[in-house]
């Protein structure tokens, strides 16, 4: 270390000294001086590093940065923007219903909400640091101090500024002189020759490239609001003429030009060989069966979902009591529908007598005006109502010596 | 990188005999709550299964979070967290006490309990026909096999990261730290494997017709999560007995504090990633497992999860200060461990009833279950130093600080 009164640079005209720089070696050295210049009481100085050393900003009495702040409200910002504007295209601006969900789904605007979120937060985060630290910065007085290049490899240095309030020629030298620097505290001069504005080269280039950034959207606009008769160009072509055939389409390819294949005669889908007829058909022998399949379990649990199934299908049309008196009919009768053929009563005798598997097959197939039902009602649940059904007409039909001893009294 | 004060290692870094009020206190808390749960779940052992197997799959967490910490650490070369590894170390290590308290679920499996697993029904995976397709994956003599490579790998990785460190205490010399680090990097992808299947074993298989192959990864986010709350924890108490008073800083709370703010948002990513594909896809087989948590009081639980396992905690853990202060960051450490808990029962009990059936069973398996596992982990923190003295990236951590 040099004698501190050797330190002292002679002062030239006050106005154009821009500050005074001191060098150091080491990060330790850097730390301890800076210590030493925030004690003092300096304001407008900083220090300078090849990389970010730890600890600096308490030793600078740097305050914590907004930064954090700014980047959350742009992180709020973003997500509630996506938020609003997938909200306004979905359900007011273009209303599309997509795989069948409700127009503003949660769900599906999560992905965006988050990237948006980033994003903006990102960007802001960016930008906010480069502003925050009056970045970029075309030209700096350091920039002419010859030593001063080697801060972007293994030097450290303080620069106090002339223009601190407490900036002193003497003493402020004096006081770096104190914290150890490597060589004398040097004057830095302010800069006249170069000026701080960008260089006319990049001002022209980014005008440059921002100018073409609008032709894109230029053109776009211009094809919105324009008419063509040139045909549409398509941007992927074997997107809109695929190599495929559609249903019910011609194929020359086979000798019956159908595009669409028949199922090898024989076929049988799985679960669709009903090869038990009784069970499926109602019929054993080629005759209507008197009795249920052994598949149907003859219990409360088979009545209830047969009185269950009977209310969803039979009574619109037949009523609750099988009367023929449903809603339905009713309705066509209030209206006077001169071509309503009514619903079979299913109280009467003929119906009363006919066998299980007749009654079947009615539900099934249908019978006259009555559409099958087979398509809609699997088969276990078609048994289940033939079962309530017979339940049904023998109550309908029921005497008082039907009726248990026990249960009796109540009614007569 | 750390420059500034020398490393100090004038603190006291063994615990001696001043765990032994806490490992009495845990020993005790593990003996009453498994017996409590034992005597209290006779009447209904289909609950008693489900209680343990939450409480089981807690602890495991904090075991496989443990594990995954200190290989991650090796794996990185990771310089910041040596001061706080042993710890972790000593959590990984106590793996065969989780393996013991696994019987617990194994047992009544082997014994042909199918309350749990539907798939060890052998009637029901005759008539199933999806059961009967997963019956050469879903079978016990399989599950018994992938169950000794789990806990056989899980055992011998957490014994060998503690018992070498412990041995470079001694010795010192980076070739230790070199040959961990080299068996960190396959042992990250056999622990991704095996922490993936044995989530879809223990967990995912309770409903076996469901299947998400996210489920691993989701079980995973719980796990770092329960490991890294555990681990400020652990450590606020040893410095609460005077021991790593200087070692382990503010510094090193930020960084656990960063990983746990970073793991909520990971663990709310990857529930919501396999939330989007199964809504969007809309196919029944898959849905249900999800209208099954959205019914009943179980709709109340998923928009209390949502927002203590997500929203409460992202905000509350974001700032800077908030990790850097004990109180404060103890205070979303237990918040963590108390959310994860309502996670794994979320994942475990629901069954379509739409009922919430938490009771005195729950706490007390719970308790159980933890107490064996911390009594175990003070029992070996108190033979060992509490800080890996022989690992020369020691002085870096103990300098570290958050730029």
């Amino acid at each position: 270390m040099t004698d501190s009164s050797e330190n002292i640079p002679v002062v030239k005209e006050p106005e154009q000294v821009h500050g005074l720089l001191a060098e150091y070696e080491t990060p330790q050295q850097l730390i301890s001086a800076a210590r030493q210049v925030r004690d003092a009481g300096y304001s407008r100085w900083d220090s300078y590093s090849p990389f970010p050393v730890h600890g600096l900003d308490p030793a600078m009495g740097i305050r914590p940065t907004v930064l954090p702040w700014i980047v959350f409200v742009a992180g709020l910002c973003g997500g509630t923007f996506a938020l609003f504007f997938q909200w306004w295209t979905s359900t007011t601006d273009y209303p599309w219903i997509v795989s069948g969900k409700p127009f503003f789904s949660i769900p599906a605007n999560i992905p965006i909400t988050f990237e948006l979120t980033v994003l903006s937060a990102a960007l802001t985060c960016f930008t906010s640091m480069l502003l925050l630290n009056r970045l970029p910065l075309p030209a700096h007085p350091l920039d002419r101090i010859r030593r001063f290049a080697r801060v972007t490899d293994d030097r450290f240095f303080i620069l106090i500024q002339a223009s601190d309030p407490k900036f002193d020629a003497r003493e402020t030298a004096e006081l770096l002189a104190r914290t150890g620097p490597r060589g004398a505290v040097e004057t830095v001069m302010e800069d006249t020759h170069s000026s701080a504005t960008l260089p006319r080269g990049v001002v022209f280039g980014l005008l440059i490239v921002g100018s073409a950034a609008i032709v894109p959207f230029a053109l776009t606009t211009l094809a919105r609001v324009s008419t063509s008769t040139s045909t549409r160009f398509h941007i992927i072509p074997d997107m809109d003429w695929q190599q495929k055939f559609k249903a019910q389409r011609q194929n020359s390819f086979f000798a019956d030009q159908r595009a669409m294949r028949l199922d090898v005669p024989g076929t049988v889908a799985q679960g669709e060989l009903q090869d038990d007829d009784h069970y499926y058909h109602g019929k054993v022998n080629g005759s209507f069966a008197k009795t249920f399949p052994p598949q149907v379990e003859i219990s409360d649990q088979t009545m209830a979902r047969g009185q269950e199934r009977f209310g969803i299908y039979c009574t619109p049309c037949h009523g609750d009591d099988g009367s023929g008196q449903g809603m339905v009919h009713l309705r066509a009768k209030s209206l006077m529908q001169g071509t309503w053929v009514p619903p079979a009563d299913l109280r009467q005798d003929t119906l009363r007598y006919k066998s299980v598997g007749e009654l079947f097959d009615g539900i099934s197939r249908g019978v006259r005006n009555m559409p099958g039902y087979a398509r809609q009602v699997d088969v276990a649940d078609r048994w289940a109502i033939v079962l309530y059904l017979r339940a049904l007409q023998h109550a309908q039909g029921a005497r008082i010596e039907d009726i248990p001893e026990s249960e009796r009294k109540g009614l007569e | 990188m750390s420059h500034g004060e020398e490393a100090h290692l004038d603190d006291r870094i063994t615990l001696d005999a001043d765990g032994g009020a806490l490992f009495r206190g845990f020993a005790i808390a593990g003996v009453a709550g498994l017996g409590g749960a034992a005597l209290l779940g006779m009447s209904d052992t289909a609950k008693l299964q489900r209680a343990y197997l939450v409480a089981f799959m807690y602890v495991l967490s904090v075991a496989l979070g443990a594990l995954w910490f200190v290989a991650i650490q090796h794996l990185t070369n990771a310089k910041w967290s040596v001061a706080v590894r042993r710890v972790a170390e000593i959590l990984a290590s106590n793996m065969l006490l989780v393996a013991a308290l696994s019987l617990g679920v194994v047992v009544p499996m082997l014994a042909g309990s199918s309350d749990l697993y539907v798939w060890l029904d052998r009637a029901r995976v005759e008539q199933d026909h999806i059961l009967h397709h997963k019956a050469a994956y879903l079978n016990i003599q399989f599950f018994m096999v992938r169950w000794f490579l789990y806990f056989g790998f899980w055992i011998w990785l957490g014994r060998r990261f503690f018992k070498l460190s412990v041995q470079q205490d001694k010795e010192g010399g980076a070739e230790i730290s070199s040959s961990l680090q080299r068996i960190s990097a396959p042992s990250m992808i056999v622990y991704a494997l095996t922490l993936t299947f044995c989530a879809f074993d223990l967990i995912m298989s309770l409903d076996a017709m469901w299947y998400s192959t996210m489920f691993g990864v989701y079980y995973f986010a719980g796990c770092v999560l329960a490991g890294y709350s555990t681990l400020g924890l652990a450590l606020m108490w040893v410095q609460s007995k005077g021991r790593l008073s200087q070692s382990v800083n503010e510094e090193h709370y930020h960084d656990i504090g960063k990983m746990m703010f970073a793991f909520i948002i990971f663990w709310a990513y990857v529930g919501f990633s396999q939330f989007m594909l199964i809504w969007y896809g809309d196919i029944p087989e898959e849905t249900h497992w999800f209208h099954w948590r959205f019914e009943g009081d179980w709709k109340v639980v998923s928009g209390l999860l949502l927002g203590a396992h997500f929203v409460v905690p992202f905000f509350g853990l974001m700032s800077r200060h908030v990790k850097r202060n004990k109180r404060s960051l103890a205070f979303w450490a237990v918040w963590i461990l108390a959310v994860h808990y309502l996670d794994l029962f979320w994942l475990v009990y629901p069954n379509g009833s739409g009922d919430v059936p938490f009771g005195a069973v729950d706490i007390l398996c719970w308790i159980g279950v933890l107490g064996i596992f911390g009594a175990g982990a003070i029992w070996r923190a108190q033979k060992v130093n509490l800080i890996p003295t022989g690992d020369p990236r020691l002085a870096d951590s103990l300098a570290f600080e958050n730029v």
